[in-house]
């Protein structure tokens, strides 16, 4: 396998010098070990093919067969060390999927050394605007991760523990056999009885035991993996304090403040007289005053009052051919005369 | 029929064991037709699923005798409508692309003729060729629906050809409205497919697995990949394909990409996936939560998505360069492609998806090209869309060489009721049924399903026409057995020969053997040879070898055919597994004897079975032993279920090995042959067994005529309202 790779510089293949070893810098070109050293004996140097300006150590062996791949696996690590930011950062789905399209953009744009300047100072900006919460990322997992790790974890667990139960179960299986037989041997060999019932008598022994079997076999079934967590949940171990095992405090919005509004009613009648004019207006002459007890639970009489009125006009206008709007322009225009009629 | 509809009124799923040849088809048919004329709201659909084309049509003639029977008795046309579906390459009538002998070939070139954009294209240009057939239907066909009747493969094509339409799009547009269908277990099981063309089907429909004895590994094929380091090559010309193919399109005719960018960037699922003729690439089985979210951000445009396959491709390109067998679960698998080279989880889901959109979006209409990518990214997508139930194995080389190097990655499937579970939820009843189920308690577990009925029925017959025999010892009295210890040892071939010799001097016609391996084959063959058995064996009958080459078996049993049949007699050497014990039938003379030498167990030390055991231990609760024996057993009893095809049949079947006496393996053999296996058949020496198949020969010589079975295993209709019978029917419908 890969027999045709060959050190662009000296020309040697894989075939020929099983040994070699291909090397790749952040331009993404390949060199051999050997040249390598040669070349770039002083520490730094220029690449050979593209004439860029090299540093001896950053060399490293190329891990993909496309060294292009390596270059840009290279690129990626780097920016994605500062553009670490997780979905949870972002209000929107589809804010979050814009913000790594742009991520992917600029790696995209690297590598392939499309307008270099503009690019870099994406990320300029991008670093200032965004120390915080690259600095905060950098020290947790995303959700992902975190929930391949306890994946991973518990499947360690369960197999070293099944392992050993199944194990332990055969031998246990096997030990009663070769006990069972042994038994059987001893008494036909000491015993007085026929030879028959005895053999008889082992083999109901054995289909009871047989019958038991299935049960044992359920029952590391049923054993309950070593646990790793309290009752509350949390992890043992250090890596609780990274899991959100505690409820989150809850986010500081930057919404602007609540503002209230006074709500619209559409009577659809004339408007009741306000509540506030309603001595005014002389409606109290025929009602009864609220007494002391009433008041006391700050019962006004102006508010059965107004409540009657309300219900007394409401939907006056109501008629079922009208539409809404019309409805509300005959209001409009039906206001002057109710003022009329309550002056008279 | 009893049972089938108890299940059928519980509306619950059912396993039923039948021997073959007694009419297992018929049975099924005519119960649920006749079920689907009394409850016409209860029952809408039948859907018969066989596995392979010969099958298919067998039900089909079966069908087509029931319906006829129904119109002579009835009096009148039958609203009924069943037809057959198979895949392009059975149904293409368009003159060129007919001709094509590979599968794969014949979809890529239909797609190219009947792509949606093809079309449109062909609108613009008259010089862009398209299927006229096709085109036909789309036109008429289908506003006309196929009036009722049964269409097999033949008469779907006749009828195309008459009308000028495409048979294929026909029948798939036909499914819809069919009362009966019937089609290849692949149909419904493979997520890949079964989205496309099983969607419609409603809840209230009967499922039928016919021949359904190896149900959970289809199932297990249909969610496995496997990755070879040539097919990751092929993947890298096809990305530079891609690549080569977007700059092209940017340059001339940006707007397209633009248009399938901002439906990405909405989230739209795509519309045209509903268009029938765009189905060439599917995605496997995501759960649609998933398929409602937009497409990540990271492989929105075409050449980020682009570079996101080339890294995928060089990721696993890595991963094949290793020098030992690495074993991984699918989150480690993860958890290394994101350290690696950062490919986070959710952009690999949507791979599948995001590359048939691409795909799409180019108007490549050449997909052959494609398959290995395809193929890569669904592994990329069932791989983070699924953690439990995979496994991923890296093997640097085969076992059997070492020394070269054929790296092959295996994304293999351990839990089989994965792909079946979707049809065990949306089907009311699923029968599951074979003339070799048993034992039957092992299909419920490993499928994860709960049927209310399991039953495995044995035959009426009028006279003891098979006669199975386990032999143990030879001549010698030294144990046959295909152990692994024993397996090279001389004493053990000779009497396994001196057995084929002495069965076939004493038996008449064709004589069939299971082996359990070619290997084991192979070498018991070349040593025959060497003791002179060959030679012995020859002078009674023919001698064929069944080989791992298809074209090659093929010819041997033409010929082996033909060797019975003038009378010469023939034996032919097989593998348990292989293509002879799976579907061909050697009834009457054809094979009047079965011999099986040894247990036909597994390879177990095959990696992928020693994860799926694994898997089924912790899971299930099914014991490595128990499952191998029950994987042995099934296999054995497919073997020797070969030779008997109906009840005027009659065969021998001998089973050599001394382990086949005890008792796990005997209570694991079907009823209807356990039936006939005395104790004192259990225990036999090489002589014993030629006096018995001699004496029993003879007696099954005799004449047998319809008039014998009168009575007892063939009833008429005077005898079957007889009161005796009638109360012999209520009363075992009600013991039961």
């Amino acid at each position: 396998m890969d027999d045709y790779q060959t050190c662009p510089k000296c020309k040697t293949t894989k075939y020929r010098n099983p040994a070699m070893v291909l090397m790749v810098n952040a331009c993404g070109h390949a060199l051999c070990e050997s040249c390598v050293e040669l070349l770039f004996a002083k520490g730094s140097g220029a690449c050979p093919e593209c004439k860029c300006p090299l540093r001896r150590n950053n060399f490293r062996v190329q891990l993909f067969e496309d060294p292009a791949v390596d270059k840009e696996v290279d690129i990626r690590k780097r920016i994605l060390k500062e553009f670490n930011k997780r979905q949870e950062d972002f209000p929107t789905l589809r804010e979050y999927n814009d913000y790594l399209e742009e991520v992917e953009t600029i790696i995209f744009n690297l590598v392939f050394d499309i307008d270099p300047t503009n690019t870099n100072k994406m990320i300029d900006n991008y670093k200032k605007e965004n120390k915080d919460i690259t600095q905060k990322n950098r020290n947790r997992q995303s959700q992902e991760e975190m929930e391949l790790e306890e994946l991973l974890e518990a499947e360690k667990a369960q197999q070293s523990e099944k392992a050993n139960l199944y194990v332990n179960a055969e031998l246990e299986e096997k030990k009663q056999k070769h006990k069972a037989r042994e038994k059987l041997i001893d008494e036909l060999m000491f015993s007085d009885a026929d030879a028959k019932s005895i053999v008889a008598s082992h083999v109901q022994a054995t289909a009871a035991l047989a019958k038991e079997q299935p049960k044992v076999a359920a029952q590391p079934s049923s054993v309950v993996v070593k646990s790793s967590k309290f009752s509350s949940g949390v992890q043992i171990g250090l890596r609780g304090q990274h899991t959100n095992a505690f409820l989150p405090i809850p986010k500081q919005e930057d919404l602007p403040l609540y503002r209230y509004t006074a709500p619209v009613f559409d009577y659809d009648g004339p408007p009741p007289p306000p509540i506030e004019k309603l001595g005014k207006l002389n409606y109290f002459a025929n009602i009864r005053a609220a007494n002391i007890t009433e008041r006391a639970g700050g019962y006004t009489e102006a508010m059965s009052c107004c409540r009657a009125l309300q219900e007394a006009l409401g939907g006056l206008f109501y008629s079922p051919q009208l539409t809404h709007k019309t409805a509300v322009l005959a209001t409009n225009s039906s206001t002057q005369d109710t003022d009329d009629m309550e002056t008279t | 029929m009893l049972e089938l509809k108890r299940a059928l009124d519980a509306k619950g799923h059912c396993l039923l064991e039948m021997p073959s040849g007694t009419g297992k088809t018929t049975t099924l048919l005519s119960l649920i037709v006749a079920y689907m004329k009394a409850h016409p709201l209860d029952l809408t659909k039948l859907v018969y699923c066989s596995r392979t084309v010969p099958e298919i049509e067998k039900v089909m003639e079966e069908l087509r005798k029931l319906m006829n029977y129904y119109e002579k008795e009835m009096g009148m046309e039958q609203n009924i409508l069943g037809l057959a579906l198979s895949s392009r390459k059975n149904l293409c009538i368009h003159p060129s692309v007919s001709k094509e002998r590979e599968g794969k070939v014949v979809d890529g070139r239909c797609y190219s003729l009947t792509a949606s954009f093809v079309r449109a294209r062909h609108a613009a240009d008259d010089a862009v060729p398209i299927c006229e057939f096709y085109e036909g239907f789309d036109a008429h066909g289908k506003e006309f629906p196929l009036p009722p009747g049964v269409y097999n493969l033949d008469d779907l094509k006749e009828y195309g050809q008459t009308k000028r339409w495409c048979p294929y799009f026909l029948a798939r547009h036909t499914i819809i409205h069919a009362n009966i269908v019937v089609y290849s277990y692949h149909y419904l099981l493979d997520p890949k497919i079964a989205e496309v063309v099983s969607k419609e089907i409603s809840k209230s429909s009967v499922v039928v697995f016919d021949e359904a004895h190896n149900i959970d590994n289809v199932c297990i094929d249909s969610m496995s990949v496997k990755i070879t380091k040539r097919l990751l090559d092929k993947c890298s010309n096809s990305i530079t394909i891609l690549e080569t193919t977007i700059s092209n399109m940017k340059e001339n005719d940006s707007k397209r990409l633009e248009k399938e960018y901002k439906r990405l960037v909405e989230g739209l699922r795509d519309a045209t996936i509903a268009r029938e003729t765009d189905m060439a690439l599917v995605n496997p089985v995501l759960p649609s939560e998933i398929l409602e979210e937009a497409v990540p951000g990271t492989i929105r445009t075409a050449e980020h998505f682009v570079a996101f396959l080339k890294r995928v491709v060089e990721y696993i390109k890595t991963r094949l360069r290793v020098q030992h067998v690495v074993q991984e679960s699918p989150a480690g698998f993860l958890r290394d492609i994101h350290t690696k080279v950062c490919i986070d989880r959710k952009p690999l889901r949507f791979t599948a998806e995001r590359l048939a959109s691409l795909i799409r979006t180019l108007e490549i209409s050449d997909l052959t090209d494609f398959s290995p990518l395809v193929t890569v990214s669904h592994f990329a997508t069932l791989v983070s869309t699924y953690t439990k139930g995979f496994t991923i194995i890296i093997e640097p080389f085969e076992d059997r060489a070492p020394t070269v190097s054929n790296p092959i990655l295996y994304f293999s499937c351990l839990d089989s009721s994965i792909a079946i579970k979707p049809v065990f939820n949306r089907f009311q009843t699923v029968v599951i049924t074979s003339g070799t189920l048993s034992p039957l308690d092992m299909y419920p577990k490993i499928l994860d399903f709960h049927p209310v009925i399991m039953t495995s029925f044995t035959m009426t017959l009028a006279r003891p026409c098979i006669l199975p025999m386990i032999v143990s010892k030879g001549n010698d009295q030294v144990a046959m057995s295909s152990r692994y210890e024993t397996r090279e040892d001389t004493a053990v071939i000779r009497n396994y020969g001196n057995l084929l010799v002495e069965v076939a001097a004493a038996v008449p016609d064709g004589i069939v053997c299971f082996f359990t391996s070619y290997l084991y084959l192979e070498t018991i063959v070349s040593s025959w040879y060497d003791q002179g058995i060959i030679d012995q064996l020859q002078r009674h009958k023919l001698l064929f070898i069944e080989t791992q080459d298809a074209a090659e078996t093929s010819l041997a049993l033409i010929n082996y055919i033909k060797a019975c049949d003038n009378g010469r007699g023939a034996v032919l050497l097989s593998v348990a597994r292989g293509k002879v014990s799976e579907g061909i039938d050697f009834d009457h003379h054809l094979g009047r004897a079965v011999l099986m030498f040894g247990i036909p167990y597994v390879y177990t030390q095959s990696r992928i079975l020693r994860a799926r055991l694994e898997y089924l231990r912790d899971q299930f609760q099914i014991r490595e032993n128990d499952f191998l024996t029950f994987d042995a057993m099934r296999h054995a009893a497919q073997c020797l279920g070969r030779c008997m095809r109906g009840k005027t049949d009659y065969g021998i079947m001998v089973l050599a090995d001394k382990r086949f006496s005890r008792a796990d393996k005997r209570s694991k053999l079907p009823k209807w042959i356990q039936e006939h296996l005395k104790d004192t058949n259990c225990n036999l020496s090489t002589e014993e067994c030629v006096q018995i198949c001699k004496r029993w020969l003879r007696q099954m010589a005799q004449p047998f005529s319809r008039e014998d079975q009168l009575g007892i295993s063939l009833l008429t209709l005077e005898q079957l309202q007889s009161e005796e019978m009638q109360k012999k029917i209520l009363q075992r419908a009600q013991g039961v």
